[in-house]
């Protein structure tokens, strides 16, 4: 059994990658433990209000590269351990079977070389499905820079896999995580992609990453703006078939002369996933949502800002409208825009109606007619007052006596 | 009139038929303050009768059985008149209606179904099993609903190889897996004797949880959204580090 410090140092040192989901494989159960639940589950929430579905944890946090912005870099000082792959394995099988945990997110330290992490992974994914038999859900994290065939006979074991783009821009990960390249961490990507592509042309037995993958970058260690952020967002959606980006609001852990001191505030991370949303299920594209250099608004969401910017689409009427243009209004999602879709089939639909089938019309009700009624405001500006949420976040900071404007701006920046 | 029912399925039907053409109908099958003035007749189940309702309203909407279980299953109070309304739509319609959702009648069902299925999805993540000496899992749960038994398939199909049973405390029963057959037995309490390694790993989770949680970006809020806080107590990782492990 592994001992509690190891347990807790390896878990502090994964805890900042924020990909939580266990969704995606439908992995059945032959002989053994566990099986895939492809709309995913949560096991219990933490006091941050993430969800603990996957025993997330390192292999070893004894790193050779020296990523500025992470605990684990080479120059740190920090006890470093490295687990062996039976605990890791017994650790998950355990786990698992009191309902702990949805399965294992496995990733690594760079330890000793790219190659030789990579290889720690995959014996351990090995064993863990074919000595344990461990049919529960495994993610595993991609090393930057290690051999192609040791990846592939990974992504064999795995359900899903990822590589971290970390930063949104070459110049940034030159600057901050100086080992990696944006081609150590695109190629792989796109090879694993082909891979599945070709598996499934194929028809091939088994499986190959049935839950794909997906990435993950920093926002507000380096000064890229949501527009660059979400355009890379969108080519990786579309050109390298990504399930997932996730978005990491940077947290400073480590002190270092080129890194902001203030934390990205969690309001800029929620208004990049809702535009994710947007992106995802909501049929827009990025060129709708945010011009390149700018970033999101803050005072009003994504979907919102858009409306409001496109006032001559609207008011629609909820009766007739198509399913695109009911998406497409603040305040309706998904589940409302069935509801609504599925009920004006058998009777025309009022506010009353509205109300009742709990679609929230607190922003809705400037941008719909219902049987002919409106029950919004008429004046623009007057709907862009009410419509402001009145929690915008500043990064504000009290300034001493010894700052003056660069110093106050290098704290929000860092020296980039 | 008021139609007192013992909340089975059966009895179920058959009040539903016997009351049918009452537009002032009440049906309960739970002890509450009954209106004056009305005539209170008790429905026994009547197979025979309730067969035949059930065979009407599968030909009108084939997942109606289904709804109605979980209706019946919800803790709601007014439950019983939920179902009544839904299921007198379904047989004036002659088909289903769960997709006509301006109406009330398939609101109320809707919502009272969407609450049973909520909690059965949380309970698949919520439930915590302790190994017990011989190797069986035991999990005491205290749900709003009665799903208990609802909960066996999941764990069925992803832990064949361990005999486990799921209690439902408030309602003294338990949903049994015995390594071949499941089935639903009354249970009031449990002797369990822990396996020797069991509170080791209770405590190496509970390090864990508290090793990933990141102390800076504290949302109780949202935690409390997502996991309301009567789970937690049968929840190993909410228990203070040195406490024993539940037992009913």
């Amino acid at each position: 059994m592994i001992s509690e410090e190891k347990l807790r140092i390896l878990t502090e040192s994964a805890k900042y990658d924020v990909s939580c989901s266990s969704s995606g494989s439908n992995r059945k159960n032959s002989g053994g433990i566990g099986n895939g639940k492809p709309a995913g589950c949560c096991h219990t929430f933490t006091p941050d209000g993430r969800c603990v579905s996957l025993l997330k944890i390192l292999m070893s946090n004894d790193c050779v590269f020296n990523c500025r912005y992470c605990m684990s870099r080479s120059e740190a000082d920090v006890p470093r351990v490295t687990a062996t792959p039976e605990e890791i394995c017994e650790l998950t099988v355990d786990f698992y079977k009191r309902n702990y945990i949805e399965g294992l997110f496995l990733s690594s330290a760079v330890c000793v070389s790219p190659d030789y992490a990579m290889e720690r992974l995959l014996l351990t994914v090995k064993k863990l499905r074919t000595e344990y038999g461990f049919h529960g859900y495994v993610h595993v994290k991609g090393i930057p820079h290690a051999d192609e065939a040791i990846v592939r006979e990974t992504a064999a074991y795995a359900d899903r896999m990822s590589y971290n783009v970390e930063l949104p821009s070459e110049r940034s990960l030159k600057l901050l995580a100086p080992q990696k390249t944006k081609e150590s961490l695109l190629a792989p990507m796109r090879n694993l992609a082909k891979q599945s592509r070709i598996f499934r042309e194929e028809k091939r037995k088994g499986r190959f990453l049935p839950a794909g993958q997906t990435t993950q970058m920093i926002v507000g260690a380096s000064p890229e703006a949501d527009g660059q952020i979400l355009r890379l967002t969108q080519s990786l959606y579309r050109n390298t078939g990504l399930k997932r980006v996730y978005y990491s609001s940077y947290v400073p852990v480590v002190h270092d002369s080129v890194l902001p001191d203030v934390p990205a505030g969690a309001l800029r991370e929620h208004r990049l996933y809702q535009a994710d949303w947007l992106l995802r299920f909501y049929g827009f594209s990025v060129e709708e949502i945010v011009p390149e250099g700018e970033n999101l608004a803050t005072e009003y969401d994504p979907k919102c800002a858009w409306a409001l910017r496109n006032l001559h689409l609207f008011p629609i009427e909820v009766n007739r409208a198509p399913l695109e243009m009911l998406l497409r209004v603040p305040g309706i999602g998904a589940r409302s825009a069935y509801r609504i879709t599925e009920a004006r089939r058998y009777t025309a639909l009022t506010f009353e109606h509205l109300k009742k089938m709990r679609v929230v019309l607190k922003r809705a009700r400037h941008f719909l007619t219902a049987n002919g009624k409106f029950y919004g405001s008429e004046n623009e500006r007057a709907v862009k007052g009410l419509l402001a949420s009145g929690e915008a976040q500043t990064n504000a900071v009290q300034l001493s006596l010894f700052s003056n404007p660069e110093t106050a701006f290098s704290a929000l920046t860092g020296e980039l | 009139m008021i139609y007192l029912y013992d909340g089975s399925h059966e009895a179920f039907l058959t009040a539903f038929v016997r009351s049918y053409g009452d537009r002032d109908a009440f049906l309960t099958s739970t002890q509450c303050q009954l209106p004056l003035g009305l005539n209170v007749v008790t429905v026994p189940a009547d197979p025979a009768c309730a067969q035949k309702a059930k065979k009407r309203l599968l030909g009108f909407d084939a997942r109606s059985m289904h709804d109605l279980d979980r209706i019946l299953r919800s803790s709601q109070p007014d439950r019983d008149m939920v179902a009544l309304r839904y299921f007198r739509l379904i047989a004036q319609k002659k088909r289903p209606v769960r997709e006509m959702l301006a109406l009330d009648a398939v609101i109320a069902a809707d919502e009272c179904m969407h609450r049973v299925a909520i909690e059965i999805h949380r309970l698949h993540g919520f439930v915590r099993f302790t190994e017990t000496a011989s190797g069986a899992l035991y999990a005491p749960i205290t749900p709003d609903h009665d799903i208990a038994d609802l909960l066996l398939p999941h764990f069925r199909a992803r832990l064949p190889q361990f005999p486990f049973a799921i209690h439902d405390v408030g309602r003294k029963k338990a949903a049994v897996y015995d390594g071949a057959d499941s089935f639903v037995a009354p249970l009031e309490s449990a002797e369990i004797l822990l396996s020797a390694d069991e509170s080791a790993w209770q405590s190496l989770w509970k390090r864990y949880f508290n090793a990933v949680n990141i102390p800076s970006r504290e949302r109780l809020k949202q935690q409390r959204g997502y996991l309301p806080v009567r789970y937690r107590k049968l929840m190993t990782e909410f228990g203070s580090p040195d406490e024993t492990p539940f037992t009913p």
